[in-house]
This record gives structure tokens, C-alpha cells and sequence, in this order.
């Protein structure tokens, strides 16, 4: 188990991460779009948003795959199946904590539910487990957080 | 605005539709009567169940009272430029002033929702009683009734409400109580709301304070109105209602703030209008650009085009003010408004096909782009596939916009919306907003339903587009058709215009329409349509006439400037209030009598 072979996995988890959540825009699950409503907390020009987002995506990305290595390291143990644990955990306090309460709260085009009438900010917030996105959200950020968590967890345990 | 008038008589316990103001914080709002009963407050959002609602049911639906014990006279404003209202009593002992106001959020702790309203004595005493009924989940939850610090709360799962009375002579269970005013006394009563997170008791500075910014950020917001035509106090007393129906933390615009207020009293034409409605989008940012609202515009226009991408290129006829599918219409256990049941909750007309809608999209993506903002990509590419759609489809019959629950027709409205959409498609893609490829198939598509409804929705014989294809009756709607374009400078136009104002009409009241909609009874005439035909007037060059039709409508308002849907024959409220399509219509026709007297 190497720190490498973390964030290698944190590389390409985010790519599958991001691939699977941009297909279920597609495929209209949901409204989701992760690198945008990062970006948006940066631009608020729609294009240069989405440039910002996907690189801060990818640097979130490896982050949180540094934080999966810290525990797998703490615990002295790490795989396929208990990254998709880790990546189910994380799929859910995303959906129900950090982008549904903390984002709006610090995201400065991002309405809350404490948002007044003096404002007028840009983005609906994303509601409870995301739904505000389209019902399927959370299902579809959950599966695409395993994927994640799988891949950091595998690459974590093959490496070293 | 201010109008002195005898107290207010309630039929069976419910208070005229007329007699109602209405406060919010762009969360939520409240509808205040003039007996200064607060009959209306669904938290901790708009679309959320209610707390109050004896504007339903007077028996179970619970209300906040507060009124003098005497017989008194009324006088009511909102305070200039504010969504704070002023109700003054007068009674034969003296004069006292309540200032209403759902306060807005700004810095440290707050609680989640906050009404306020506070006495003042103006001269010699008046003796008031309150009380507070709160009935959460439209006066069906389970609710526990207790105390904190001596202060009463009732709550029911993750929702809760609190009373803090201040010299308000509170009574030992603390739900309602007595006092007097005397010249200069002060006295507060205040409803703090609490949903998902414990209640929050500010103090009396802390009330005072915020209450001093919530009339502050209203004046600010006010002041930077740019509109400066005629019936401007109307105008920017129709922007603060919009204001209230501007959802702020999606930037969404709901119908109307309430449910189920009758078009008919003791009839079943009753709904509820807390969605945005795809309907009133081209109005909307057009009354925002004219206002001078730039920030709002966006807000709304990202909103929109945000919320309808996962039905794309299919549209809703309305959304919640997050973005969803309205829940299934059903009907709740309450009385309704003077009998007028049943009350609904839901609206089953959200998965009706309204091929209008789609004009009105396009229509609003074209203002957009008109006011220098840029249609990006993404918004494009959906665009052109709501435009594909409109070609491939405009042949297909429809529910039009009224939503008739009868069979869908050939209504010409949504032909001629049809038509807009794909001219606006069409000139977006001229100037690289949208994609190019199909520019000329989307003009093919709209000469060839200009061609249909050229030929089956005219009627000679009427001198008049008519309601649907192949029909003889009348619709107000196709002045909508009119006003976004379709069939510019035609005589067809003056003509439709001229049997709309002879057929439709009751003085200065237009109805919708003649013939049959799927639902028993009758209904009031539509304010929306009564604004549209002055605009279309002055469209016409019959600025004058315009201009007195719009005097008239001006003085239905009620006495604090709003509107209700529709206004019955002795000059009722009829309908959900405060109802945005009147306000924006009435924004809309000021402007255009405005330009065309320039």
C-alpha cells in the first residue's frame, strides 16, 4: 500500500466518477454536475466555471483519496470492496451533509434555505440527498462514489 | 395608496379575498386580513404545509388574530416601498398602528422563519386581544403543545413555532392574551418558526434591529427600480408582489402565493398555484429587464434553463420552485374557502401537453440574449433540441394554455406560440446563439403553421382568431399570440382585437374564453386578460382607449395594490392571490401605453 498508488487510484476514480455522473446527464437521471457547481463558487461565467470546476474536481478527487489512504493506512488494510465502502460512506454524506448543507452555505452563488428576499443568488440549492437535481441523484451520486472508492481502494492495496 | 374603509365583515367567518394583504421574505408568505387576522402562512416555504390557514378552514385551519375589541375603522398601506405592512385602527377611545412583516434574513443567529408584528398607540387607548392557533400540516399534524423559558411552543416532527410577547399581556398558557395602547406605547408579538433545527428566542433588540433592516432592504431594493412610465406607484407596487413570488433561494417565480382560493365561491374550480409556471417566463424576464432587475433576470433565466434539462427536449407545464416534478394533485380534509371544496394540493395539469410553453421558452431566451447576456453551449444545444421538438410536433392537439381537463384541441394560441418559438429559434441561431443547422427547416415549420392558422383558426364570420381549429368561439389567450409577435402590424390582428373587446368583455373585464374547459361552473373575469387586451390597444394605436381601460383596472386593485386572479361580477377577489400573471400583466400594459404615447 502505497501513497502512490492512492492517488493513482484518486486519478482515475475521479475520471469514472466524473464519466459516470456526465452520462447520467445524458441520459437525463439527473441535473448533477459536480465541476460546475464547484466552478461556480469561483466564475460566474458558465464556461470558465466549468474549466475551474473539473480542475478543482480532480484536486478534490486526489485529496479525498489522501483521506481514504490515511484510514486504509491507520487500519492496516485496504481493497476493492472496502473502497466501495469508503466510497458508499462518502456518496452518502456528500448527498446528505456536504453539498446539500455545506456547499450553499459557502458557495457565494448558491442559494440556501436561509437565503431572503434581499438576495438573488444564481443556483437552486441542491436539496436533500440532491433531489432539487432530479429524484435518481442520489442513487446515481452514490453508485458513482463506490466506483470510486472501489478504484482508490484497489489501486491503494495492488500498489507497494 | 391608503384608503380609509369600515372594518371588514367576515361571511361565515371568512374575511372577503379582497380584504387580504400579503408579506413574505422570498421564502415564504403570509396573507394578513384587514381585521388583522393572519389567516395564511404555509414554513418554512411557500410550497410547504401550512401553519395557518383558516383562509381554508376556519374551523381547523389556525390563524394569528390581533384586533381591537372595539368596533373600529381601518386604514391600511404597506409602508412606501416596503413589503412591511401598516394597518391603523381607529376606534372611539383612540388610535393604534400594527406593523406586519416576515423578516428578512442577515447576520448572526436567527430563527429559521420570523413574523413580527408590533403595536403602536397613536392616541388615546385601544384595548386589543390575540391569539395564535397554530395548526401545522394544514391543520392535520399531530402537535405537542409546551413551554421553553416560559414561552409557548408547539411543534410537530421536524417543524416548530414559538411565541414571544412583549407588553402584549400574554396569558398564563401564553397563546393569546390582552393589553391596552396609550400614546407612544409599544408592544410586539412575535412568531419564530423552526424547521429541522431547534427554536430560536431573539430579544428585543435583536427584534428591533431586524425589523429596522427588513424595511431598509425593501426600500433598497425599490429604489433601484428603473421604471419610469406611467402608473409608476402601480407598477413598482406590482414588482414588489412579483418580489414575493420570487423564490430567492432558487429564483424561481410561483403563480400565486396560496391553494384552492375559489374561482367560484362554493365552487370546485379551485388549485393550487404554488409552482412556476413555464407559462409566465417571457412576461416574467421581460418585467424584470423593464424594472431593471438584472440580477433577478439571470437568476430566473439559469433557473429555468437548469430545471427543465432533465425533461428536455419535452417541457413541463410547471415546476416546483426546486426544480421537480409537482407531487400528484390530491385534496385535503379542509372546508375550502366559504365551502369551495375541495381543496387541492398538487396540480394534475403539470403533465399536460401546452405546446405554448415552448414559445414562451423561446421567447424568453431571446430576451435574454437581447439584454447582452450570453447563451452559453450547453443552453444552446438545448435550445435547438426544444426548437426540433416544436417542428416535429406543433401539429399534435393540445391542453392550450388555460389547461382545459377536456379533450386537447387545435388551440390557435398554442399554434401561434408554436410559431414564435421557432422564429426566435430562428433568429437566435442568426446570431450564433443557437445551433444553424435546422434554421431553415425551424422557418419552414413556422410559415407552414402560419399557413394553418391562417386558413382554419380565423374566423370570417367573427372577424377573429378563435379559440381552436375549425371553431367559432372566443379566446383572450390569442392576445398572447398577438403581443409575442405573432402576425405583427396583420389587420387580423386590429379585427381579433376589436371582437375581444366587444364579446369577451364586462366593462373593462375580459374573460378567457367562450365554451367548454372539462370542469363544472363558471369563473370571474381573467385581471391577466383584461391587462393583455390594453396592451394589445396600444399595440394597435388606440392609445387613448388603452389608456382609460388601464385607469379603470388600476382602481380594482384592492386597497394595498394587489390582485387576485379574477374579479367576480360585484367586484370580488376571485382566485389565488397574489397572483403573479396580474401583476406582470399589469406591468407589461403599463409599459406598452407608456411607449406608445411616446
Amino acid at each position: 500500500m502505497t501513497i502512490g498508488g492512492a492517488l493513482a487510484g484518486g486519478l482515475i476514480g475521479t475520471l469514472v466518477l466524473t464519466s459516470v455522473m456526465r452520462a447520467a446527464n445524458e441520459l437525463k437521471l439527473t441535473r448533477m454536475d459536480l465541476p460546475f457547481l464547484l466552478g461556480t463558487a469561483v466564475s460566474g461565467n458558465r464556461v470558465r466555471a466549468k474549466a475551474i470546476g473539473y480542475m478543482l474536481h480532480f484536486c478534490f478527487g486526489l485529496a479525498f483519496a489522501l483521506g481514504y489512504y490515511a484510514v486504509f493506512t491507520a487500519i492496516g488494510t485496504a481493497g476493492w470492496a472496502l473502497g466501495a465502502l469508503f466510497g458508499l460512506l462518502h456518496g452518502v454524506f456528500a448527498s446528505t451533509a456536504l453539498v446539500n448543507v455545506l456547499l450553499p452555505l459557502v458557495h457565494p452563488r448558491m442559494g440556501s434555505s436561509m437565503t431572503g428576499a434581499g438576495d438573488a443568488p444564481l443556483l437552486e440549492p441542491p436539496g436533500f440527498m440532491l433531489r432539487n437535481y432530479g429524484v435518481q441523484t442520489p442513487l446515481v451520486a452514490i453508485a458513482a462514489h463506490v466506483a470510486y472508492g472501489s478504484i482508490v481502494g484497489g489501486l491503494s492495496a495492488l500498489s507497494g | 395608496m391608503r384608503r380609509t374603509e369600515p372594518s371588514a365583515g367576515r361571511i361565515d367567518g371568512y374575511a372577503p379575498l379582497r380584504d387580504y394583504a400579503a408579506i413574505g421574505d422570498g421564502r415564504t408568505v403570509a396573507l394578513v386580513a384587514r381585521d388583522g387576522s393572519i389567516d395564511w402562512l404555509p414554513t418554512p416555504d411557500l410550497d410547504s404545509p401550512t401553519v395557518f390557514a383558516a383562509v381554508l378552514d376556519g374551523e381547523r385551519g389556525g390563524r394569528f388574530e390581533l384586533v381591537p375589541e372595539a368596533a373600529y375603522q381601518v386604514e391600511r398601506r404597506y409602508l412606501p416601498h416596503t413589503n412591511v405592512l401598516e394597518t391603523t385602527f381607529h376606534t372611539a377611545s383612540g388610535s393604534a398602528r400594527v406593523s406586519d412583516a416576515l423578516t428578512l434574513p442577515g447576520e448572526g443567529l436567527e430563527p429559521f422563519r420570523e413574523l413580527q408584528r408590533r403595536i403602536e398607540g397613536l392616541a388615546g387607548t385601544v384595548r386589543f386581544r390575540w391569539r395564535v392557533e397554530p395548526r401545522l400540516g394544514y391543520g392535520g399534524a399531530r402537535m405537542r403543545f409546551g413551554s421553553r423559558f416560559g414561552l409557548p411552543v408547539a411543534s410537530s416532527g421536524a417543524d416548530a413555532v414559538g411565541v414571544i410577547a412583549i407588553d402584549a399581556g400574554a396569558s398564563a398558557e401564553g397563546w393569546s392574551g390582552a393589553f391596552e395602547t396609550a400614546h407612544g406605547s409599544s408592544h410586539l408579538l412575535v412568531l419564530s418558526i423552526a424547521h429541522q433545527e431547534p427554536l430560536v428566542f431573539p430579544n428585543r433588540r435583536e427584534l428591533d434591529a431586524r425589523f429596522e433592516r427588513t424595511g431598509e432592504i425593501w426600500r433598497r431594493w425599490t429604489a433601484g427600480r428603473t421604471y419610469d412610465g406611467p402608473w409608476r406607484e402601480a407598477v413598482l407596487r406590482s414588482a414588489l408582489a412579483l418580489k414575493l413570488l420570487v423564490f430567492a433561494p432558487s429564483g424561481a417565480v410561483v403563480a400565486a402565493a396560496t391553494t384552492s382560493l375559489p374561482e367560484t365561491v362554493g365552487g370546485e374550480r379551485n388549485w393550487d398555484y404554488r409552482f412556476s409556471w413555464i407559462r409566465d417566463s417571457a412576461f416574467t424576464l421581460e418585467a424584470f429587464l423593464r424594472l431593471g432587475c438584472p440580477a433577478e433576470a439571470r437568476a430566473y433565466f439559469w433557473w429555468l434553463m437548469h430545471t427543465t434539462q432533465l425533461d428536455a427536449p419535452r417541457l413541463r407545464v410547471m415546476y416546483t420552485f426546486g426544480g421537480r416534478r409537482p407531487a400528484p394533485e390530491r385534496e385535503l380534509p379542509l372546508n375550502g374557502y366559504r365551502g369551495s371544496r375541495p381543496v387541492r394540493i398538487g396540480n394534475a395539469a403539470a403533465d399536460q401537453l401546452q405546446l405554448d410553453t415552448y414559445g414562451e421558452l423561446m421567447q424568453t431566451a431571446w430576451l435574454y440574449a437581447e439584454a447582452g447576456n450570453v447563451i452559453d453551449p450547453d443552453m444552446s444545444r438545448r435550445l435547438g433540441e426544444f426548437a426540433d421538438f416544436v417542428a416535429g410536433n406543433w401539429r399534435t392537439a393540445d391542453s392550450g394554455i388555460w389547461e382545459v381537463r377536456s379533450e386537447p384541441r387545435q388551440f390557435t394560441q398554442s399554434k401561434m406560440m408554436c410559431a414564435v418559438a421557432l422564429d426566435k429559434a430562428a433568429q437566435l441561431a442568426e446570431r450564433d446563439s443557437l445551433p444553424r443547422r435546422h434554421r431553415d427547416h425551424w422557418l419552414r415549420e413556422a410559415a407552414a403553421i402560419r399557413d394553418f392558422v391562417e386558413t382554419r383558426c380565423y374566423s370570417e364570420e367573427r372577424r377573429s382568431y378563435v379559440r381552436f381549429a375549425d371553431g367559432e368561439e372566443l379566446d383572450a389567450g390569442v392576445l398572447l399570440g398577438l403581443l409575442h409577435g405573432y402576425g405583427d402590424a396583420s389587420p387580423r390582428l386590429n379585427s381579433t382585437v376589436e371582437a375581444i373587446a366587444n364579446e369577451l368583455t364586462d366593462g373593462v373585464l375580459v374573460h378567457r374564453y367562450t365554451g367548454d374547459d372539462g370542469v363544472p361552473g363558471s369563473e370571474g373575469a381573467f385581471l391577466a386578460c383584461s391587462f393583455w387586451l390594453v396592451e394589445a390597444l396600444a399595440r394597435v394605436g388606440r392609445v387613448d382607449e388603452a389608456a382609460d381601460r388601464m385607469d379603470e383596472l388600476i382602481g380594482l386593485s384592492n386597497d394595498v395594490g394587489l390582485y387576485s386572479e379574477e374579479i367576480g361580477p360585484t367586484g370580488e377577489f376571485l382566485g389565488n392571490l397574489p397572483q403573479g400573471l396580474s401583476h406582470l400583466a399589469l406591468i407589461s400594459a403599463a409599459a406598452a401605453v407608456g411607449e406608445a404615447s411616446a
